[in-house]
């Protein structure tokens, strides 16, 4: 204990010399001092008084008096009790003079440092500490024993306590050796008299072969001697070496969660990182996760959406990984899921199909069998991994945002285009040529014109089989379309056909007449709804609900029960002649819609696989809104969301069962005539010459297309096109599929 | 210990590194772990000298994540995780968490452990997404930087990841 006390009587010392806390004076003080200490002790010694030799010369006056102190039975207290004596003394106040005084202490100190005794102490130390580098485990135990009793206690419980449960050697958790640091630590050392080298040493031996409770208290010991220039350098250092490989180190359910929470371009940089992060970030589990929040649905993070993909596959992976949920989802898991998704999978082509490929200006829900091309596509997807469908999409999103595609033109009628209709193979028009033309959507070339009606063709709807107009002459034709047979055709109306939808086994009709009829093909069954007083534009059945809409020139949209055959509610606010009506799918939610509640939005969209139809989840007071009709429980609501647009040149967005019209969106500077859209984005035609693209959500309009040289009549959409018709006679159709495409349109 | 309303009855648990505290029981129940745990436990049987012990967690991780059971005291409980989680509008981090979450690496690390070791899955999402938003907006580079890890592509490797990813990228 004796060195203890000399080199803690240094400290005072120096203390006294330089009371001034000057830096600058207290620097020049210091290289006094040094150099008077150096005649003494080793001249080669730097006098440098800079920070960076101060930080690393404080160690050794630590050193000696933690060495010296060993002999004193003890290891552990003793150290302990060094450090208190040591380290009260120096407190923060005089840590510039501190500096000056390491110059001294080292030199001083070292000559006091019995090396053999060091020596002695400390090879005892190291052999307790590190049993595993040091001595056999066996003896571990024996050895614990019969040291200090808090030792006892902590290490008989788990002999591998002396390290921190972070630093057990079997722990991933190890930090490696930082070459480049090493290498500074070598230089600065190899600078150093061999004695101070010696010392320096010494204390990280002792560090190193400390528990984790010794070295904490060793740090706190060291760290309280430290003035503000030194806390910076460790601050310093430790924010340079505190750094964590999360993704790499956490349990792999743990790295995935976090992965989950990025966004598309930073996963992609996150696979780029290294191997283990490759394998994590491209892994199946994170881009389903991907696919689930962007594909056919507007992510809620980013605003990103993109086109569908069959849902079903990615419902019955989901229980899969849910029944996995025990053990952490890896490629193993996700490769058997695979076969069992696959049936499933199949199914949902054709739904896939229906749903978002039928997509002319009057957009159905049409049965169907998958066209040959797309069903191939589906089957190559299912042994695709996720990243690589998820890619596919993102691409043809990331042109939709920007405008990119190509254009075709169909050039063929001779007179303007009245309605249109596109699937991947075939586009249908309608003109006032009384035609309708039957096109190859790939190469442009017009396949077939369906001649049989008198008057202008003013709206079509095309299924796989059968292609139904309804024409001025006040005739719905059926044709085969393959052929160009008309199969035949349907009389009812007193005037001109404005309108037809089918869907299943019924066909609503708008007409000039001001009636909306209702054709069952299975019973054969007509009827009329009366009610409106002016044209009957536009008409949409609600299979699920047993719904039909219609918009009217009389200003509004009205709805009716198919059940009691009327009109259950009236809509109330265009101030221009209706023209479209498009149900918004159960998942869309406007933005700033009161209603829309997290809770709501998440049951509803759980059930989006199993239906394309709007399921009963809205509140149940929603419900008497409709009338007796549907009192019962058991009766799908019609669709929570529609939009309609008109003459008057807006798109309104309306809550169907309260009847409040939402929101208006503006933009167009004439009538719109054609509104087509999904929960991605709407499109529009106007009187204006343009195609607008929305934002449904918002409500904003997000690019506008010119061409036309005459009005836009008709629209259509798909997951990855666009098309316009006008009564230029032509059709443009805009594809966002492919690469190096340029951009159109103007972004607003 | 007046044995009271259910509200200030109080929780005692015990670091692995043996420091004891005493805290709310519906602080201490935000833990699914430990919410179940005391629910097959008498009343009396949690006592100052009969501390719950939380292996694996010290001290000081084991006060921070306290402290964030203190505030989040009387948030509503979650639901368990399902398909609707990915659909949640929610996606940042509230004010308050941020701040709490403004810790070393170690103790965030610590944090994410501990939140997932006792169930309480809302600090487990906000330590998430604090090392997401570490990852968020950074070229490979930085993030190997942020988090000091060893580059292990060969440069053709890394070449070929780059163009595999290219697709991402801003054109």
């Amino acid at each position: 204990m004796e060195s203890l006390s000399t080199a803690a009587g240094h400290e005072p010392n120096s203390l006294s010399s330089t009371p001034s806390r000057s830096h600058y004076e207290s620097t020049s003080m210091a290289t006094a001092a040094a150099a008077a200490s150096l005649t003494s002790t080793t001249p080669s010694a730097s006098p440098s008084p800079a920070l960076s030799t101060s930080t690393v010369t404080t160690l050794p006056s630590t050193s000696i008096s933690f060495s010296d102190s060993v002999p004193a039975s003890n290891p552990a207290s003793a150290s302990a009790l060094a450090y208190q004596s040591s380290s009260h003394p120096p407190s923060r106040d005089n840590c510039e003079r501190r500096r000056e005084g390491e110059e001294e202490t080292p030199s001083k100190g070292l000559i006091k440092m019995p090396f053999d005794l060091a020596g002695k102490t400390l090879s005892p130390f190291l052999k307790e500490h590190i049993p595993g580098l040091y001595a056999p485990v066996g003896k571990n135990l024996k050895k614990e024993a019969n040291t200090s009793p808090s030792n006892e206690l902590v290490n008989i419980k788990d002999p591998n306590t002396k390290y921190c449960y972070r630093h057990r050697p079997d722990s991933k958790c190890r930090r490696a050796a930082d070459e480049t640091k090493m290498g500074t630590i070598q230089r600065e050392l190899n600078n150093l008299p061999s004695t101070d080298q010696e010392a320096i040493t010494h204390v990280w031996s002792l560090f190193s072969a400390a528990p984790a409770k010794h070295r904490e208290l060793m740090l706190q010991g060291i760290i309280t001697q430290c003035c503000f220039p030194q806390l910076s350098t460790v601050s310093r250092e430790v924010q340079e070496q505190l750094k964590i490989d999360f993704i790499a180190t956490l349990p792999v359910e743990l790295s995935y969660k976090i992965l989950c929470n990025l966004d598309t371009v930073s996963l992609c940089k996150a696979a780029q990182v290294s191997r283990r992060w490759r394998d994590l970030a491209d892994d199946d589990v994170v881009w389903h996760r991907m696919c689930e929040q962007h594909i056919d649905r507007k992510c809620t993070k980013c605003g990103w959406g993109l086109p569908l993909l069959e849902r079903k596959k990615l419902m019955a992976w989901n229980r899969h990984q849910h029944t996995a949920h025990a053990n952490p989802p890896t490629r193993s898991a996700e490769d058997s899921a695979e076969p069992a998704a696959a049936p499933a999978a199949q199914g949902s082509n054709k739904r896939a199909m229906v749903v978002r490929d039928d997509s002319g200006a009057k957009r159905s829900r049409v049965r169907g069998s998958p066209v040959n091309g797309r069903a191939q596509l589906d089957e190559e997807r299912k042994f695709r991994p996720w990243k690589d469908v998820y890619r596919d999409r993102y691409k043809v999103g990331y042109n939709w945002k920007t405008g990119r595609c190509s254009i075709r033109t169909f050039k063929g009628h001779e007179n303007g285009i009245t309605c249109l209709q596109f699937d991947h193979n075939i586009l249908a028009t309608g003109s006032y040529d009384t035609t309708i033309k039957i096109w190859n959507v790939e190469t442009g070339e017009c396949i077939r014109t369906l001649r049989g009606h008198t008057s202008t063709i003013r709206t079509l709807q095309f299924d796989e089989g059968k292609l139904i107009s309804g024409s001025f002459d006040k005739t719905i034709k059926i044709w085969n379309w393959h052929t160009g047979e008309c199969i035949s055709t349907l009389q009812g109306h007193t005037d001109g056909v404005l309108s037809i939808h089918f869907d299943g086994c019924k066909l609503a009709s708008g007409s000039i007449d001001k009636t909306v009829k209702i054709f069952n093909f299975d019973t054969k069954q007509t009827w009329t709804l009366r009610g409106h007083s002016d044209w009957v534009n536009h008409v949409r059945i609600d299979s699920a609900s047993r719904t039909v809409f219609s918009a009217s020139d009389d200003l509004t949209v009205k709805l009716w029960d198919l059940d009691s055959k009327q009109c259950i509610k009236t809509y109330l606010g265009h101030v221009g002649q209706v023209q479209q009506i498009l149900l918004m799918p159960p998942d869309f939610e406007p933005d700033e819609d009161p209603n829309a509640d997290v809770g709501d939005a998440a049951s509803a969209a759980s059930g989006r696989g199993d239906s394309p139809m709007p399921l009963p989840e809205q509140a149940p007071d929603s419900r008497t809104a409709f009338g007796p009709g549907f009192s019962n429980p058991s009766r799908p609501l019609p669709p929570r969301y529609m939009l309609t647009g008109g003459l008057d040149n807006t798109v309104r967005l309306w809550d169907v069962a309260t009847g409040k019209c939402i929101r208006s969106m503006f933009g167009h500077v004439e009538g719109i005539w054609g509104l087509v859209g999904d929960t991605l984005r709407v499109v529009t035609g106007a009187n204006d010459s343009m195609t607008k693209i929305w934002e449904p959500r918002s409500g904003k309009c997000e690019r506008s297309f010119t061409g036309h040289a005459g009005p836009v009549t008709c629209v259509g959409l798909s997951d990855s096109r666009m098309a316009s018709g006008s009564e230029d006679g032509e059709v443009r159709l805009y594809s966002f599929e492919g690469n190096s495409l340029e951009e159109r349109g103007t972004p607003s | 210990m007046a044995e009271a309303k259910p509200a200030s009855q109080k929780i005692w648990l015990i670091s692995n590194d043996n420091a004891t505290m005493e805290v709310d029981r519906v602080v201490v129940e935000r833990s699914m772990l430990l919410k179940n745990m005391l629910e097959d436990l008498s009343h009396t049987d949690i006592t100052q000298d009969n501390p719950i012990p939380i292996p694996n967690v010290n001290e000081a991780v084991l006060r921070k994540v306290v402290e964030w059971c203190e505030h989040h005291r009387n948030d509503p409980v979650t639901t368990p995780d399902d398909e609707s989680d990915a659909r949640k509008k929610t996606t940042d981090i509230e004010e308050w968490d941020q701040k709490f979450m403004q810790v070393d690496q170690e103790m965030l690390f610590e944090i994410i452990l501990a939140s997932n070791f006792l169930d309480i899955k809302p600090l487990l999402d906000v330590g998430c997404k604090t090392v997401a938003n570490m990852i968020k907006g950074k070229s490979p580079e930085e993030i190997r930087k942020t988090f000091n890890i060893t580059n292990d592509f060969s440069a053709e490797e890394e070449e070929q990841i780059r163009r595999e990813n290219e697709w991402a990228e801003d054109r």
